[in-house]
């Protein structure tokens, strides 16, 4: 074991030193900006041997997860391989227990070269290790790289671990929750697009007892919820109530949530259309899949989630079982003080650690960066995010528009899709072209929440007992909720659980995000 | 661990001491004996690698382990992680929900398979019990995710056909899925819907061992079938029941972490979270790798209490134990 590691560090460096060499005699044909990187990362070994051959492609593992249920063919990795001179081994997980791969991969210190995160709390859970020294910094590093330096400042912000940057992010759109309808229903009764929360609950009510679909029974309902309180419906109407995003300041202190009065509303507005039968009556124990196909089925008239883009796919389902069925999307509801507000995500949703178990040294790190500067220009972010052109997409008007073959886009390009670095704005790749009435209005309405945005002001904030415990104790809160909506227990049951998150360590995090400010 | 029974030695007693020492008996027996030991050999090494030796882990639940800083330098904590456990305001429910679906397992669940088997060994006409032994075995090849699902469909109250039927009968709805009190039976009907028709394997076969003369002569004496099923058939496979049943207690705290964990849900917490499925939060969703090793070692210890006292009760009555 030992002598092999031994054989392979010097593999690599004597790969490395032939890479310096040949870095003279730039030999970059595409993205030469990367060429522009690599002779900065060549002081000592410059000029020592000028034997140059062909650049002997960088090997990278690369550990990420799937969000599709079968590995993709190597259809996308070859062009990629092709494009940035490297031999890339990708290694998927399925998403749904990833966090149990990563942890255990962690615990037998077998991560790989670039360790692809799930999303904030993985990443919250790994800054304790990132504080100890197990992954690069690479912050320093940034600025030899051209592509790799448009990556939003902002954002990189917000992944620093106590002011140092350690990792690459994953853009994506600040908000872009909102309301997917049935705007035949909502003609066809002579309704508008609800302008305020009163209104939202007036539809819920209209789709439920007026018989929308007309086929003369009353078996329509209003809403399609799921169990899940972030990316369902509940968090997305807690904030046009006017609840802060996580975590808000009163009386001069940070503190979560579900102590703000608004928290409390949004769980009256959530019991009363329970209590009416407005919204599904199990909803706290149906899937993603199972609202969706109530929603799909023509069964429910709103769907309130985690993306209004998601209007693509539920309208190519639902339009199979309805064939008349018009969909479209809203975000602008009011609170109860006619304010508007949306919450956002920190502009990433993961990002890309590198481990110093797997990476020896600086040299095999800019390495690695180089390879992600690539996939920050155009042509490697078009091809992960879009695939390749001709095959899984079309240019129209300068937007990349989806090929039809959904099913083939999603085996071959999804995989890659999920893990391409920066954004639209920073990595120059295609917006998207929409055809969709509706999902047009998506694309306007997430700018629009952008401007009545509430941030997380505990994004880029630090607290321990939150990284050891916070899981544990936002289940309580969770259960609570739940508890109070369904009526088995009342405001002061909900206090007491909130006594009780306070007792078990919710007090630490309070004060050790409020010292961090 | 619960399986680390080591396999028997194969010594028999010693002869009367002659010239020779002991040692040179021994090597001479073991000479004579050489294949049977080498084919024991997989069997030693499969537990040694796969039983034993993951034990040294069990280490890191007295230690603050963090994965970077190995076995070897993780701090030293002793119990602590213990007496966190025992100290965490839900243990005793978490400790009670497991238990009791143990006692449901063991006392509901146990029992059908062995009346399925008596009914399929009295069923006439080998292309029934056929058939009917293949329906019964199938759902054992879905997964949970399946049951599980299929189950949401028929007794959800958006629709479920259980609760439109219901309905139509003049009832009032069930929430059949939040409701606390409903998440045991509905357990226990599941563990019974997947599992009762592969149990009946064994007792099948235990059946079919039974010599046909003793029905016959039963039948002479004017025994009706119940007689026969109550003097023969139970008998004959008791040897068979009782080691099902210790092994099923070994497996005590097993409850089938996905199935619960696919049940689980924020409106039944208080009676369906099991240690498993606390571990799965505690431990690998969040990452405290000792404190999970903890709480698995105190399962393992209870399993093996309860295997050992299982064992002995039944050499007490006069049956086999699996030791």
């Amino acid at each position: 074991m030992k002598k092999q590691s031994f054989i392979l560090i010097l593999t690599a460096l004597l790969a490395l030193s032939v890479v310096l060499a040949g870095c003279g005699s730039a030999n970059n044909k595409k993205g030469g900006n990367s060429a522009a990187a690599e002779p900065a990362a060549t002081t000592a070994d410059n000029g020592a041997n000028p034997t140059a051959e062909a650049e002997k492609p960088t090997e990278i593992t690369i550990m990420l997860p799937l969000n599709t249920s079968e590995t993709p063919p190597d259809t996308i990795k070859a062009e990629l391989e092709k494009l940035t001179n490297t031999k890339l081994n990708y290694q998927f997980f399925p998403a749904d227990t990833y966090e149990e791969k990563l942890n255990t991969a962690f615990a037998t210190g077998s991560l790989p070269q670039v360790t692809y995160l799930k999303n904030q709390t993985t990443f919250i859970q790994m800054k304790e290790a990132i504080k100890d020294g197990q992954f690069w910094e690479i912050g320093p590093y940034l600025s030899e790289f051209p592509n790799l330096n448009k990556l939003k400042p902002e954002i990189l912000n917000n992944t620093k671990v106590e002011g140092k940057l350690y990792s690459l992010y994953i853009g994506r759109p600040l908000a872009r929750q909102g309301i997917i309808y049935r705007k035949d229903w909502a003609d066809k009764l002579g309704l508008s697009a609800p302008a305020n929360v009163d209104e939202l609950f007036e539809m819920a009510k209209a789709f439920t007892e007026q018989d929308p679909d007309g086929n003369g029974q009353k078996d329509t309902i209003g809403i399609a919820d799921r169990n899940e309180l972030v990316y369902g419906a509940f968090k997305t109407v807690s904030a046009w109530f006017g609840t802060p995003n996580n975590w808000g300041e009163k009386d001069g202190q940070l503190l979560p949530e579900f102590m703000f009065p608004q928290y409390i509303d949004t769980m009256d507005f959530f019991k009363k259309l329970r209590d009416n039968g407005y919204i599904n009556q199990d909803f706290a124990a149906t899937s993603k899949t199972d609202a969706v196909n109530m929603f799909t089925s023509g069964k429910a008239g709103l769907y309130i989630g985690g993306s209004m883009q998601d209007i693509d796919s539920l309208n190519k389902d639902l339009i199979k079982n309805v064939p008349d069925a018009v969909l479209d999307t809203h975000s602008m509801v009011a609170g109860p003080d006619g304010k508007f507000a949306q919450w956002m995500i920190p502009g990433y949703n993961n990002i890309i650690l590198f481990p110093k178990s797997a990476v020896k040294d600086e040299a095999e790190l800019k390495k690695i960066l180089a390879f992600f500067d690539k996939m920050m220009t155009p042509e490697v972010a078009n091809l992960m995010y879009w695939g390749i052109e001709g095959t899984h997409y079309t240019v129209v008007e300068g937007k990349a528009k989806a090929a039809d073959n959904k099913e083939l886009i999603e085996r071959e390009v999804k995989p890659f899709k999920d893990s391409v670095i920066g954004e639209p704005e920073t990595n120059g790749m295609y917006e998207s072209y929409n055809t969709l009435p509706g999902r047009i209005h998506a694309e306007e309405l997430i700018k629009e929440n952008v401007k009545v945005g509430v941030p997380d002001p505990t994004a880029a904030l630090d607290s321990q007992t939150y990284a050891e415990k916070g899981v544990e104790l936002q289940q309580l809160i969770t259960d609570a909720t739940y508890q109070y909506i369904y009526g088995q227990i009342d405001k002061a049951g909900f206090e007491k659980a909130i006594e009780q998150w306070k007792s078990r360590g919710g007090s630490k995090i309070i004060e050790e995000y409020n010292a961090a400010r | 661990m619960r399986d680390a029974t080591a396999p028997s030695s194969l010594a028999p007693k010693l002869p009367p001491p002659e010239r020779r020492t002991k040692a040179a008996q021994l090597r001479k027996r073991l000479w004579r004996n050489k294949w049977l030991y080498v084919m024991l050999l997989p069997g030693v090494l499969y537990f040694i690698i796969f039983k034993y030796l993951p034990m040294y882990g069990l280490i890191i639940s007295f230690q603050d382990y963090k994965p970077y800083n190995g076995i070897r330098g993780s701090e030293w904590v002793g119990l602590e992680h213990f007496q966190r456990l025992f100290t965490e305001p839900d243990f005793m429910m978490i400790l009670k929900n497991t238990v009791i679906l143990f006692a449901l397992n063991l006392f509901i669940y146990f029992p059908v398979p062995i009346i399925l088997a008596l009914m399929l060994n009295e069923l006439r006409g080998n292309f029934f019990k056929r058939l009917f032994q293949t329906f019964v075995y199938l759902p054992h090849f879905m997964s949970w995710v399946i049951i599980v699902s299929i189950t949401y469909v028929m007794v959800t109250m958006d629709g479920g056909i259980i609760n439109e039927l219901l309905v139509y009968f003049g009832f009032e709805k069930i929430n059949f899925l939040l409701n606390p009190d409903w998440f045991r039976p509905m357990y226990i009907l599941q563990v019974i819907w997947r599992e009762a028709g592969w149990g009946t394997i064994i007792y099948l076969a235990g059946m079919a061992a039974i010599d046909p003369g003793l029905y016959e002569a039963a039948r002479m004496d004017g025994a009706g079938r119940m007689r026969q099923v109550w003097h023969i058939t139970l008998p004959s496979i008791r040897g068979v029941i009782i080691t099902l049943f210790i092994l099923k207690i070994g497996h005590v705290l097993d409850l089938g972490f996905e199935h619960v964990y696919l049940l689980l849900n924020s409106m039944n917490r208080q009676v369906a979270e099991i240690i498993d499925t606390y571990v799965y939060t505690a431990g690998l969703r969040q990452g405290q790798y000792s404190y999970s090793t903890a709480i698995g070692f105190f399962k393992s210890v209870i399993g093996l209490i309860l295997v050992m006292l299982v064992n002995k009760l039944s050499k007490k009555f006069g049956e086999e134990g699996v030791y």
